[in-house]
């Protein structure tokens, strides 16, 4: 589901990019952490923390923002769908992409110097941040962005109830 | 002989078992192997870590079955994320999810390879019997023009119009319906790949096949019996279970290129060119918006190419040049294409009945490699040269001058930042096409070269009947042993190379 691997997102790799940032050494990594604020509770996740779920649904609103969507287009919960995918990749695919996922939420302190995580944004800041990393000059930003976006896109469009809207009738029938 | 049988191991492990040749890989080199293994009366074990999926269970649907039948789910890609590395994990192989297309190893290829890499048992006379076959295991037939949907036709107009060269390919369906679907499997059964020939008549000749069987690691290579270490994976795939030993006298790896490579590294067997020479030749998918419908998602998506820019003889790399081919996409793939983010992506997508497309395929300088890291995780490493580049800028350039000479709105392609080329004026704006790595959706569809036959150990990993060298019985019969890129399309190289493999192996007694 064209996700795998954020192979350049080593734990190491990680950290060094949000040393390079500053934001972990300026503010402290728990302050930083509770800019995130909380999140609510959400049932029944595989794999994800309430957190991560939130990060999630946020790019997702983004990604397809609800006022631009016809009535009829689909409602599908692109985050427990992540979820559900996550929960049967390999350990190391899995913290992988919980890692990007901190990373997106931490992104507007550590690159932006913004005192919101990425969750906190408006939905027109959001959609502006999640754009800019996609044309970061930061190899590892972009990524994150790609791998999201695939994701999320991929999701989203195969759905039965977004195709009234491409043009699209769905598959022939055997 | 009695028929062979195919085992699901997700249901149950088969314990160990002890055979004359184990094939791994089912796709078109190891089941065209086991065919001709198994005829030749040879006791011989497929083992195939995907499932068995036919008719509806091809759902159509871009989720379920990117993560059934491709490996790692459909998110293979090399370690940049540069480039998406479509792999087949299906019975089948990758013939179940490819666009059909036939393409048989030209003469030149051919005599490039006897010339540069010394294969001198690899030229057009020696091929041509077993090329010949290949056709007649798929089929190989000229699709009717009215299976050519417009966005084929389109191509065809416009290289017209334009005079150059092309050609409607060679395809391997029969009783096509135009679904679409064909690089998430035909639910129509319309493809005459490995599952529908191959494998059947090897199991019609004694043959075995175990899917749901991922080949782990390999011992004892130099000895007479190999030692296969196996693991069975759940009904989806996902998760490792019980652990059995195949033995055998023979091993044939079939598994793709990197995955070949992949089982040797992790074994530690073969030479210092294992794992090198790689070949992704990469393709840039483009799309071209009209005025009018094209519902390119319907009928044959890839049929026409130009082959305008191609060129058979190039002293250093064989083929080279660049193909333009059509190509269509279902709405999730399509999707995940594209760059934009919110509403101008959705936006886009409403044109998507619109839409035109095309690949653009380009040989490469094999300058790829596979590696397995310390951690036992597989690493691809691929990095685009300015020669490259500067082949796909050409290439756009191309495709935008073809698609407006019949009519088009723009041509689009889905890089970050999007170029847009609405008029010759505009020709200029493909320059701006970077290709940094994550910033344009490549893929590769075609993995070869990386246990490249050669006559000797310092040129290459195995010898040029396939074995590796370092190991006594351990062959390899897929694109891995391909010196350049064989074809644009590599599954009837394949076939033709596996079967002549095989039968020299089968002679060998």
């Amino acid at each position: 589901m064209s996700l795998r691997p954020f192979s350049e997102l080593s734990r190491r790799r990680l950290l060094r990019v949000a040393l390079g940032a500053g934001g972990l050494v300026a503010g402290g990594v728990g302050s930083v952490f509770a800019l995130r604020g909380s999140a609510p509770r959400v049932e029944g996740l595989r794999a994800l923390s309430p957190h991560e779920y939130r990060t999630m649904a946020s790019l997702a609103e983004a990604m397809f923002p609800r006022e631009t969507l016809p009535a009829g287009d689909p409602a599908v919960d692109l985050a427990r769908a992540f979820d559900g995918y996550l929960a049967d990749e390999p350990t190391w695919a899995r913290d992988e992409a919980k890692q990007a996922l901190t990373l997106l939420e931490l992104g507007p302190v550590l690159f932006d110097r913004r005192l919101a995580t990425f969750s906190n944004l408006a939905l027109s800041e959001r959609v502006a941040h999640f754009e800019r990393w996609g044309r970061s000059d930061s190899g590892l930003r972009r990524q994150v962005a790609t791998g999201f976006r695939k994701f999320l896109c991929l999701v989203f469009y195969d759905q039965p109830s977004a195709w009234p809207g491409l043009g699209y009738e769905g598959p022939m029938r055997p | 002989m009695s028929a062979g049988a195919i085992t699901d191991c997700s249901q149950a492990s088969p314990g160990d078992v002890t055979v004359e040749v184990c094939v791994i890989g089912s796709g078109s080199g190891g089941a065209t192997a086991a065919w001709e293994l198994a005829k030749a009366g040879r006791d011989v074990l497929v083992l195939e870590e995907g499932g068995d999926y036919t008719g509806r269970a091809l759902t159509q649907r871009d989720g379920a079955m990117y993560d059934q039948l491709y490996m790692d789910r459909g998110g293979r890609a090399t370690s940049d994320l540069s480039i998406a590395v479509l792999q087949g994990r299906v019975l089948g192989g990758g013939g179940v999810i490819n666009a059909s297309d036939v393409v048989p190893i030209d003469d030149d290829v051919a005599r490039h390879w006897q010339k540069k890499f010394g294969l001198s048992g690899f030229g057009p006379e020696s091929l041509e019997p077993f090329r010949k076959a290949a056709l007649e295991d798929l089929s190989a037939n000229r699709p009717a023009d009215e299976l050519l949907n417009r966005n084929n036709q389109l191509l065809r107009d416009g290289a017209g119009k334009l005079g150059w060269k092309g050609e409607v390919m060679l395809h391997n369906r029969v009783g096509c319906v135009g679904s679409g679907t064909c690089l998430i499997g035909c639910a129509f059964d319309a493809k005459r790949n490995p599952r529908f020939v191959a494998i059947p008549r090897a199991l019609e000749a004694g043959a075995r096949v175990f899917t749901r069987a991922r080949a782990v690691r390999l011992d004892d290579a130099g000895k007479e019996l190999k030692r296969v270490a196996v693991r069975c994976l759940d009904a989806k795939g996902y998760h490792e279970g019980a652990a059995f030993t195949v033995r055998a006298r023979h091993v044939v790896l079939a598994a793709n290129a990197v995955s070949s490579a992949e089982l040797l590294l992790k074994s530690g067997l073969g030479n210092e060119h294992v794992g090198h020479h790689l070949s992704l030749q990469p393709q840039l998918p483009v799309t071209v918006r009209y005025d009018d419908e094209v519902r390119f998602f319907r009928g044959i998506p890839q049929a026409y190419a130009v082959t305008q820019f191609e060129q058979r003889e190039h002293p250093e790399h064989g083929w080279w040049g660049f193909r333009l081919e059509a190509i269509a996409g279902t709405p999730g793939i399509v999707g995940s294409l594209l760059p934009e983010v919110g509403a101008p992506g959705l936006e886009l997508m409403r044109g998507y009945s619109k839409l035109g497309a095309a690949l653009l395929l380009l040989p490469d300088a094999m300058q790829g490699r596979v590696r397995v890291e310390s951690s036992g995780r597989l690493r691809i490493d691929y990095a685009l040269d300015e020669e490259l580049r500067g082949r796909f800028r050409e290439a756009v350039k191309a495709m935008a001058r073809l698609s407006l000479a019949v009519g088009a709105k723009e041509v689009y392609v889905p890089s970050v930042p999007p170029v847009r080329v609405r008029s010759e004026a505009e020709l200029g704006n493909v320059d701006g096409l970077t290709l940094a790595p994550t910033t344009a959706p490549l893929l590769s569809a075609h993995q070869q070269g990386t246990v490249r036959m050669a006559p000797n150990e310092r040129d290459g990993a195995a010898s040029p009947e396939g074995e590796v060298y370092g190991t006594r019985g351990v062959f390899v019969f897929d694109s891995s042993g391909f010196p350049s890129s064989a074809s644009s399309h590599t599954m009837a190289p394949i076939i033709t190379v596996s079967r002549m493999l095989a039968r020299q192996l089968a002679a060998r007694g």
